[in-house]
């Protein structure tokens, strides 16, 4: 039996007057990366929070396989094996590196040695050894990020959301966790949703693209495809624009 | 060494140095107040296991001190002077009788029991609404103890409740409640909860049921509660409801707060600091009435000075003394820059 496909149809999320999804659709299969850009205040975040539970869905539906996951708790929809991480980085600040990373894996069963095996080794793998003992609250930008990707990791999800992991990093960072996340499906068979404004690292790293602009998806496809559409190239410059 | 283990056994070996100092020096009213001291640690190691993993404030704590004391002195007053002790007394309860150590375990359990079927509902609560909840728990447990005469002899104080806490005894749970909360921090339920207390939509997010975390700490705590009134109840011998109210839930919460919530070596370390500073203090206000110096007796000095080291602490330095490592790791990190700064 083939793993399932996470799936979003027709999304809408409304906040008080404001529609900040609008009949969104998207599909992640285990072992593709898809990558979601779009303007600010388009919806990227508000996709995440919808398919893992913390927003409430208006209208359309979430589905894991043929199960519907959306109207769950966010603490299910985990236990189901979704993963992800937040735009403004949420870390554990008066527990450990390691014991952040740890967490995740006894959430997820892990007995407690195992767990720290687990938390040490993704550590190891993300660069981050050193750091295992510093207190959350104490790292600098780029290693909480990387640390919110071994704790997600650490759940050994299906599907993992990543929201602008490489914000705030250096080009040197950001290079390392671009080999980091691109060698994942083939590593644990995951299917990998990432929001980026980086245009070079989501263009390099993820196998389809859909631009969100206002809500709704105005063009999706290979990195090429999406760079040439003329409702981007709109989008983008008439954000710009407007921020000018 | 782990240090895990290293945190138990340094904290452990605060008690035994206390008692060993106790013994050595003989004075009847420094054994007195060292085993104070020991039931006052395991309160407030109680309370430590769930405020300082779960993040938040609970007032209720002291309320379970009771309700172990109540039920331990009932379970030992003599049956010949219940009927003096506790007139109105329910027949069946009449004729029980058990050693005081099986009470003192019974009343652990039976305070982890009411505990345990009152909170359940209320652990869904974050933040002020948990605060408020916690304190009316104790207002109720305090109403049902100076109302139900039956067993508690209403707001009059309950006479002839067998001694049995000495220094030994009280050290002896003071050492198993450390070792106890050292190992609950660092269980499975633990960290999860201390996950869920720095950031609860991240720790939901992996997946951590976390009123479930909440409760299991909770009634942990009401267990060391219950077990600390129990044993306070057989070292004074008679007590009133107000025993266990405001005032007590202050002078344990301020132990905390100024030791540091988060660490089992903050609850150890504010509680004897607090201890120490009281006695001090009440020594002053006894020599200071001794002088007349002043028209009017001088009390609530102690009161007021922990008040205004709460509010210094809280300003100075929020998470208390120790606020986020225990001592193990405190010594063991700086054993391994040393060795690092060496090579
Ligand atoms: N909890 C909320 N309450 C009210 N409005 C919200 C909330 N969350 C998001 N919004 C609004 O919804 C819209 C979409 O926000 P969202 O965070 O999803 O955008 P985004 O595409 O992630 O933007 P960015 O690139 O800046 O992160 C914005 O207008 C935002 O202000
Ligand atoms: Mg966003």
């Amino acid at each position: 039996m083939s793993k399932p496909i996470l799936r979003a149809t027709d999304v809408v999320v409304e906040f008080t007057g404001l529609r900040a999804l609008d009949g969104v659709s998207l599909a992640l299969a285990p072992g593709e990366i898809v990558g979601l850009i779009g303007p600010n205040g388009s919806g990227k975040t508000t996709l995440i929070n919808a398919i893992t539970g913390q927003v409430r869905l208006a209208g359309g539906s979430i589905t894991l396989g043929d199960r519907t996951i959306s109207g769950l708790k966010p603490r299910d929809i985990a236990l189901l094996g979704l993963a992800r991480s937040f735009q403004i980085v949420r870390l554990f600040n008066e527990m450990t590196v390691v014991e952040n990373v740890q967490a995740a894996a006894l959430a997820h069963g892990a007995g407690t040695r195992a767990a720290r095996a687990t938390a040490l080794r993704l550590l190891h793998e993300l660069g981050l050894d050193a750091r295992a003992d510093e207190l959350g609250a104490s790292l600098s930008y780029g290693d909480k990020r990387r640390v919110e990707i071994a704790r997600a990791l650490a759940a050994d999800p299906a599907f993992l959301l990543l929201d602008e992991p490489a914000a705030g990093m250096n080009d040197a960072e950001t290079e390392a966790l671009l080999h980091t996340l691109a060698a994942l499906p083939a590593q644990r068979g995951l299917g990998l949703l990432i929001i980026d404004h980086d245009m070079g690292l989501m263009m390099r790293l993820c196998h389809r693209l859909q631009v969100l602009a206002f809500g709704k998806t105005i063009a999706a496809g290979s990195a090429d495809e999406v760079r040439r559409h003329p409702a981007v190239i709109e989008a983008y410059l008439g954000s710009e624009a407007a921020h000018a | 060494m782990n240090r895990h283990l290293l945190t138990a056994v340094l904290l452990s070996g605060l008690v035994v140095l206390l008692v060993v100092a106790t013994e050595a020096l003989g004075v009847r009213v420094f054994d007195r107040i060292a085993t104070n001291l020991c039931v006052s640690l395991v309160l407030v190691i109680g309370l430590q296991i769930f405020m300082g993993n779960s993040g938040i404030l609970s007032f209720a704590h002291i309320g379970f001190m009771g309700v172990g004391a109540y039920v331990s002195a009932l379970l030992t007053i003599p049956a010949q002077m219940k009927g003096m002790a506790l007139p109105d007394l329910y027949p069946i309860l009449q004729g029980i009788q058990v050693s005081p150590y099986l009470a003192i375990a019974l009343a652990g359990v039976a305070a982890a029991v009411v505990a345990a079927v009152m909170s359940y509902p209320l652990m869904r609560l974050s933040d002020a609404a948990a605060v408020i909840t916690s304190f009316a728990l104790l207002v109720v447990l305090h109403t049902v103890m100076t109302n139900w005469s039956n067993v508690t002899n209403g707001p009059r104080t309950l006479f002839g409740v067998p001694k049995a806490t000495d220094l030994l005894l009280a050290a002896g749970v003071a050492v198993a409640a450390i070792v106890g909360a050292v190992a609950f921090k660092e269980s499975r339920t633990g960290l999860l909860l201390r996950a869920s207390r720095d950031d609860e939509v991240a720790a939901a997010a992996l997946g951590a049921h976390i009123p479930h975390l909440r409760w299991r700490a909770f009634i942990v705590a009401a267990f060391f509660a219950g077990v600390g009134g129990a044993l306070w109840g057989h070292f004074v011998t008679s007590f009133s409801p107000n025993a266990f109210y405001l005032h007590q839930t202050f002078v344990i919460l301020g132990m905390l707060v100024i030791g540091g919530a988060n660490t089992v070596t903050g609850a150890v370390v504010g509680a004897f600091l607090v201890t120490g500073a009281f006695e001090s203090l009440r020594s002053v206000e006894a020599r200071l009435n001794d002088l007349k110096l002043f028209n009017d007796q001088v009390v609530g000095l102690t009161e007021i000075v922990l008040a205004l080291a709460m509010i210094a602490v809280l300003i100075l330095r929020p998470g208390g003394l120790f606020p986020s490592r225990e001592i193990g790791a405190v010594l063991a990190r700086a054993f391994a820059n040393k060795k690092k700064g060496a090579a």
